[in-house]
């Protein structure tokens, strides 16, 4: 069994791009939330959203064709590209069949299925694009890190909604263990989209304008996209080739509520972080912080806090919600997750939970880190993720000792 | 990391046993089925290789059923069939130790799309209905399938169209090796729709075809009752767009020498659409070949799934192919591969 350690961070995000703008914005408790420009969202009450604005896959990538991809594919290899700079990957490496990328995702390439479905309704099925018919399928997420980065091994798509970055990084942790690749990259990536918008504001589960996990007053999600992308790999190749080691993967857990398609459950969220810290070799008491799922809706807020009350006892450490910042990317959501964790075992910070103003009587025991990043020593740290289909997963990150 | 194959539920417009399945495969004709009624919408031909008379009230009962897309109650009724024949009970002792995993493309993509144009053809974008949002998520089938059989285990859907299968089966295998489940559905499914027919058309991969094929996978162990159908040897998948790559061959030996099976014992290959050229120097040339898609069309990530079912059709009927080593192959458009061995 090889150990793991993270080598590399791709985050592009709305409040930031690249390891250094997004260590900051997390430090500073930077807010991604404005007014949706990528549709028109006039129509909607609640018309915001955690955006990239600034996303320009052309000045990221140095192999894809930009036309040939869904916004989701190059959200995903620019993140990649990004992870593999910062990781002082040098590529194509010498035996690329041992390198591979494994990405998650909600809603795939959900801006090219928009575009279609606009086909559709302007001219009949006959009239949908052969080019967006090629781009729609969910696997080309994976595809696209694989070709922006010359990599011949392992390229699969995982489509676990919400958590799928969790399972992603869990997944590829896996083949490193086994011995079955040197290097993975793994993270996830979504775009923001009007059904998604539409969908969860007809859930009664989108805020106007901040989202404010934890709070008494949350009323909801922002949808947000991005990529997110980690560089893992073995510990023996990362030291022979003298790379710079963030963080070590401890292990993961991944269960299934088998309950509802939508509402969390909480007995099954407390099993799932039992599996993780079990599978990481970690009791609760040696977890120094928890980057949780934390929508900013009533319902899983409430979920997840009483979960982490029934796995934690007396002794919660302090958690937050990067989706406060972000919003909700979907299936990078986890991945940016795993990102902050790690810089924060990295530098000796907790990211904040921002927009947060007053207590929640009901959730006593959770200390949000509210609205200011703090510094602390995090040895151990837990990412949640949970998901439409009762998938959760989490991941457990340590220092490397 | 191996695993047995103790059920299967298979539905396709073949029928739904894998003996159907593989005569229809050997006659190697397009299943047509009359698809003119099945919708409002125009399709681009009168018939296609389409499941028959799938009544989901009937088969899954009316509570809960009518707001599940196709593609998930396809998924669903192969998922209890494949428990079934697998003589897999889930109860409270074991629950948490079975899951499922589901390949797929875009999960189901007239769900998505409908729900897509109601943002565009309603008064106010967000008139959706709510009902419906689960659809458009590409978990829906394995999440829908765990809550029916109440399976707590690792659950997983892995997106790879024509490779989806193959993926799920390595992905599943990983997850038995490391201990986290001792059993697994794992399988392909894909409805066909005017949105399928359509992209089929439009993009040559025509006809779509319709399937859901899902196979119960154990872990190997003492005491394991029942015998099984097959056992997975092993599956290897590599990305490899460049056409000088050494691509579906390199890909094959890998999985050969992984499941410690000479090339020269391979019997069979079962695949999509087989280019048996880029084999031909791995395999031996007497191996038959089966492919699924001249008989059941474009079943996308099914198609993985099919081809398993073609050879237990085999092997069911062939005492002479027990024991004997087989592959299911597959190459994506993108230059993704990915090949299984498999033993009868």
């Amino acid at each position: 069994m090889h150990r793991v350690v993270v080598t590399g961070l791709g985050p592009v995000s709305g409040i930031g791009i690249g390891v250094h703008e997004f260590t900051d914005g997390l430090r500073s408790g930077r807010s991604a939330a404005a007014p949706i420009t990528s549709f028109d969202a006039s129509g909607f009450p609640h018309h915001w959203a955690g955006e990239v604005p600034a996303f320009r896959p052309e000045a990221l990538l140095r192999r894809l064709r930009v036309a040939d991809w869904g916004r989701s594919a190059l959200f995903a290899a620019a993140a990649a590209r990004l992870a593999a700079l910062d990781a002082g990957l040098s590529l194509p490496t010498t035996d690329p069949g041992r390198v591979g990328a494994v990405i998650g995702t909600t809603s795939g390439e959900s801006t090219v299925v928009e575009q279609l479905t606009a086909e559709l309704v302007a001219g009949g099925y006959p009239a949908m694009s052969a080019e967006a018919l090629r781009q729609a399928p969910a696997e080309r997420l994976s595809y696209a890190v694989s070709a922006e980065l010359g990599l011949a091994g392992e390229s699969v798509t995982l489509t676990t909604a919400c958590s799928a970055s969790n399972y992603a990084i869990g997944y590829a942790y896996d083949l490193l263990c086994w011995g079955e690749a040197d290097v993975m990259v793994a993270g996830g990536a979504d775009s923001v989209c009007r059904w998604a918008h539409a969908g969860f504001y007809r859930l009664g589960a989108l805020t106007e304008r901040a989202c404010r996990p934890f709070d008494r007053d949350r009323s909801g999600i922002l949808t947000g996209e991005g990529g997110a992308a980690l560089v893992l790999e073995t510990l023996e190749h990362a030291q022979e080739r003298g790379a710079r080691i963030y963080a070590e993967v401890l292990g993961y857990g991944v269960n299934c509520d088998a309950h509802h398609m939508v509402a969390p459950n909480e007995d099954s969220v407390a099993a799932c972080m039992r599996l993780a810290q079990e599978n990481a070799g970690v009791k609760p008491e040696d977890i120094d912080y928890i980057s949780t799922h934390g929508t900013g809706t009533p319902a899983n807020d409430l979920c997840e806090a009483r979960a982490i009350r029934a796995v934690f006892g007396d002794r919660v450490p302090p958690v937050s919600s990067i989706k406060s910042m972000l919003g909700h990317t979907m299936g990078a959501a986890s991945g940016f997750g795993a990102i902050a964790t790690t810089l924060g075992i990295r530098h000796g910070f907790l990211p904040p939970t921002i927009n947060w103003a007053n207590p929640d009587p009901e959730l006593s025991w959770i200390d949000p880190v509210p609205n200011t990043a703090r510094p602390a020593t995090v040895r151990v740290a837990q990412n949640n993720g949970f998901a439409f289909g009762g998938n959760n997963a989490i991941t457990i990150f340590g220092a490397i000792r | 990391m191996t695993g047995l194959v103790t059920g299967w539920g298979v539905l396709s417009a073949a029928g739904d046993s894998v003996t159907e399945l593989l005569a229809a495969v050997r006659v190697g004709a397009v299943v047509g089925v009359d698809v003119r009624d099945r919708f409002d919408e125009p399709l681009p031909t009168a018939q296609a290789p389409a499941i028959a008379d799938f009544d989901v009230r009937r088969l899954l009962g009316r509570k809960g059923t009518s707001f599940l897309d196709r593609a998930t109650a396809l998924a669903m009724v192969a998922c209890g069939r494949a428990l079934a024949d697998g003589g897999l009970t889930p109860d409270d002792d074991n629950r948490h130790r079975v899951g499922v995993v589901l390949g797929t493309t875009t999960g189901s993509l007239k769900s998505t799309m409908d729900f897509s144009r109601e943002t565009l053809v309603q008064d106010k974008p967000y008139l959706v209905n709510p009902v419906l949002f689960p659809n458009t998520v590409m978990n829906c089938a394995s999440g829908q399938a765990a809550i029916r059989y109440g399976l707590r285990g690792v659950n997983a859907t892995v997106a790879g169209g024509p490779l989806a299968f193959l993926y799920a089966l390595r992905y599943a295998l990983n997850a038995l090796r490391r201990g986290y489940v001792d059993a697994l559905l794992v399988g392909g499914v894909e409805e066909y729709t005017p949105n399928t027919a359509w992209a089929a058309e439009l993009t040559g991969a025509g006809p779509a075809g319709e399937a859901a094929a899902v196979y119960l996978l154990r872990r190997p162990a003492p005491g394991l009752t029942g015998t099984p159908r097959a056992q997975v040897l092993a599956v290897a998948t590599g990305f490899q767009p460049e056409p000088s790559a050494d691509g579906l061959a390199g890909c094959v030996r890998r999985a050969l020498a992984t499941a410690k099976v000479r090339p020269a014992d391979v019997w069979a290959i079962a695949s999509g659409e087989l280019d048996t050229d880029s084999l031909s120097e791995v395999v031996p040339a007497a191996a038959q070949r089966m492919s699924v898609r001249p008989a059941l069309g474009d079943c996308q990530s099914a198609t993985g799934a099919l081809a398993l079912g073609v050879l237990l059709g085999h092997y069911a009927e062939d005492p002479a192919a027990r024991g004997r080593p087989a592959l299911i192959v597959g190459r994506s458009r993108d230059g993704a591969v990915a090949a299984a061995v498999v033993r009868g």
